[in-house]
């Protein structure tokens, strides 16, 4: 029951910030303006990509760090010591909740606007534009893309929200990191996981067909995958060590827009959906050992 | 005797740097009011959010009614009815709302919630303010929704942080009637640094001073310990003849003038010296002055200068404060039974 009451009273408390309401009439505008602005010009896969562009790039990102900052930073700590966690909660119950209702939020906000915007792009005749190649699974594959994206951000804001105790500080510090991920992940060698690469495999997932994506996912290619994922680790760790990036084959094509061809869905969701358990986890560490 | 709260070498220390507890031992009996008494910064809100396990301690242990404190501790948390200072609440929410939600949290079945929740608005006086937001509410109103939420779920023990903080004198008499009432059916300890208060509903106190219990027991010990031969005078007249008195009062042996309040002085009385006869000695100086003779009063019996007596007796002691013996022989004595 508390997991429950406390998941329902942070989403009501979401609904009603001027942070939330402020957010989805802007998304709505900019989501209005990318379709008017390129309705008789831009394929349908690149115009979603466009669509889900301000989410993984620019600015909505911002807001995403922002929602996952202040459950338990400044005077929240407070409000939240006096009124829930000096009732019988676990601390366990207090963050999954809170980490729950802010995912939910960004992902409802996410969904309200970009799947009726989607569904009229995708279903509508729009002469001049070519034809339409976009499948199911594709639009289904990238939505989940950006949802995990969005949840990374969600529990990295979570994490640095619980780091730094004051919220201004964990703000500018993401801000500091997250601006620059993309040479960040390229020191590391992990420029696909870049949300900017992400953005632009999506029209080749868009049209990705879901008998291709579905053995794509299964047999050899998951091997090929896992080893990959592996090399990455260990790439990582080894920068981290202080070495230099091992040199990786590269298909000369796969930074060129639309053709990316070795994009792979499992090895976006293992690298993001590794951090951000790991960032949940740090954070449950974190704040149980915390004093409030 | 069952203890409500016991507490053992409990010790706070905030980041390695600030001693907020201070080897502190404490116990309390079920059923008592309990009046935890401390100058502002003596470590009583530290102590009552260890309880709580809104903090961990550095050293030591708390219990309560047996069962240890700590942050996962639900079943503790279960228990108490924590009342804080200046309660910080949600003010997008009405009161039925939040007690709703407090409600849920202590996993309280909806046919109990319910009606529970609404007699005790009732109770507090909050039944006209139930359709407003509570960032609207007054502190005295605050108090009273927080003091609605700590007995919602009926727990035995109420540890309520300075209840009379910020209040008018009739929420005041409120909240101190209501405590008395409630003390006939549970614990209850109050956090505070009003010493009336105290006077008013506790029937134990422990005095907190630096961190560390100075003193644990009922007031009537305290009373008692204290219990001295002094008494207070009050003069009419110019401050100048007053510190004359003083200075011919200091050259009568076992006598002691020092300023009290407002045209009140101390007249303390040296062991193994009469009361009587100093009494007459100090008459006669303060006859022989130009100083007016107002009242004499006792200084037996009175909570705040047993308090400040406290005070002053644990400053006075110095470094006869470090208790060497108790952890280190209790150590010493499990050493020597685990051999």
């Amino acid at each position: 029951m508390p997991l429950r009451a406390i998941l329902a009273y942070e989403l009501n408390g979401l609904w009603k910030s001027w942070l939330i309401r402020a957010w989805l009439i802007a998304t709505v505008l900019v989501t209005f303006l990318i379709v008017t602005t390129n309705w008789a010009v831009t394929p349908t896969a690149r115009l979603i990509a466009q669509l889900l562009f301000p989410y993984l790039v620019f600015p909505w990102f911002l807001v995403v760090l922002l929602l996952g900052l202040n459950p338990v930073t400044g005077a929240r700590l407070e409000a939240l010591s006096d009124g829930i966690l000096s009732r019988p909660v676990t601390r366990l119950e207090y963050l999954l909740a809170s980490w729950a209702a802010r995912v939910t939020a960004v992902l409802a906000a996410l969904f309200v606007v970009i799947l009726p915007a989607v569904w009229i792009v995708a279903v509508a005749d729009r002469p001049g534009v070519g034809e339409n190649d976009v499948t199911l699974y594709g639009i289904v594959a990238s939505l989940a893309v950006v949802a995990m994206v969005l949840t990374f951000l969600v529990s990295i804001g979570f994490f640095a929200g619980t780091a730094f105790r004051s919220s201004m500080f964990a703000a500018a510090a993401l801000i500091l990191i997250w601006m620059p991920v993309n040479l960040v992940l390229h020191t590391f060698s992990l420029e696909e996981f870049s949300p900017i690469s992400l953005n632009q495999s999506l029209p080749t997932l868009l049209r990705t067909p879901w008998h291709e994506g579905q053995s794509a996912a299964a047999e050899p290619a998951k091997g090929e995958d896992m080893q990959a994922a592996a090399e990455q680790a260990a790439n990582f760790l080894n920068v981290l060590a202080g070495g230099s990036a091992a040199a990786t084959r590269k298909d000369p094509k796969f930074y060129e827009r639309g053709d990316y061809k070795d994009f792979s869905l499992i090895r976006v969701v293992l690298g993001y959906g590794v951090p951000t358990l790991a960032a949940l986890g740090l954070t449950t560490l974190m704040f149980s050992r915390r004093d409030l | 005797m069952e203890l409500a709260i016991q507490t053992e070498h409990l010790t706070k220390i905030y980041a390695g740097r600030v001693i907020a507890v201070n080897d502190m031992s404490l116990n309390v009996p079920s059923g008592a009011v309990y009046g935890l008494l401390g100058p502002n910064g003596a470590g009583k809100t530290t102590t009552l959010r260890l309880l709580l396990g809104l903090q961990r301690p550095s050293a030591g242990n708390a219990k309560v009614f047996g069962h240890p404190c700590g942050p996962n501790a639900t079943n503790v948390r279960a228990m108490i009815g924590y009342l804080p200072t200046h309660p910080v609440l949600p003010g997008h929410l009405c009161p039925i709302e939040y007690l709703d939600l407090l409600g849920k949290l202590c996993r309280i079945p909806q046919q109990i919630r319910k009606p529970r929740l609404t007699s005790l608005l009732r109770a507090v006086g909050l039944l006209s303010a139930t359709d407003r937001r509570i960032q609207t509410f007054s502190t005295g109103m605050r108090t009273r929704l927080g003091i609605a939420a700590s007995l919602l779920a009926d727990p035995p023990l109420l540890v309520w942080d300075e209840p009379t903080a910020g209040l008018d004198p009739s929420a005041r008499r409120f909240t101190l009637d209501l405590i008395r009432e409630l003390a006939k059916s549970r614990t209850v300890m109050v956090a505070t640094h009003i010493l009336s208060d105290i006077d008013q509903i506790c029937d134990h106190v422990g005095v907190m001073h630096e961190g560390r219990m100075i003193f644990s027991g009922s007031m009537r010990e305290m009373k008692q310990r204290l219990q001295r031969d002094d008494f207070c005078l009050e003069l009419d007249g110019d401050p100048e003849d007053v510190r004359q008195l003083a200075e011919q009062a200091a050259q009568v042996q076992g006598i002691k003038i020092q300023p009290h309040e407002q045209n009140t002085v101390l007249v303390e009385v040296a062991d193994g010296h009469s009361r009587a006869g100093v009494m007459a000695e100090v008459l006669r100086l303060v006859d022989a002055s130009k100083l007016t003779l107002q009242a004499i009063r006792s200084t037996q019996n009175e909570t705040e200068f047993a308090y400040l007596q406290l005070l002053q007796q644990d400053s006075d002691h110095g470094f006869r404060r470090f208790d060497l013996q108790s952890p280190l022989k209790e150590h010493a004595v499990t050493s020597d039974s685990g051999v």
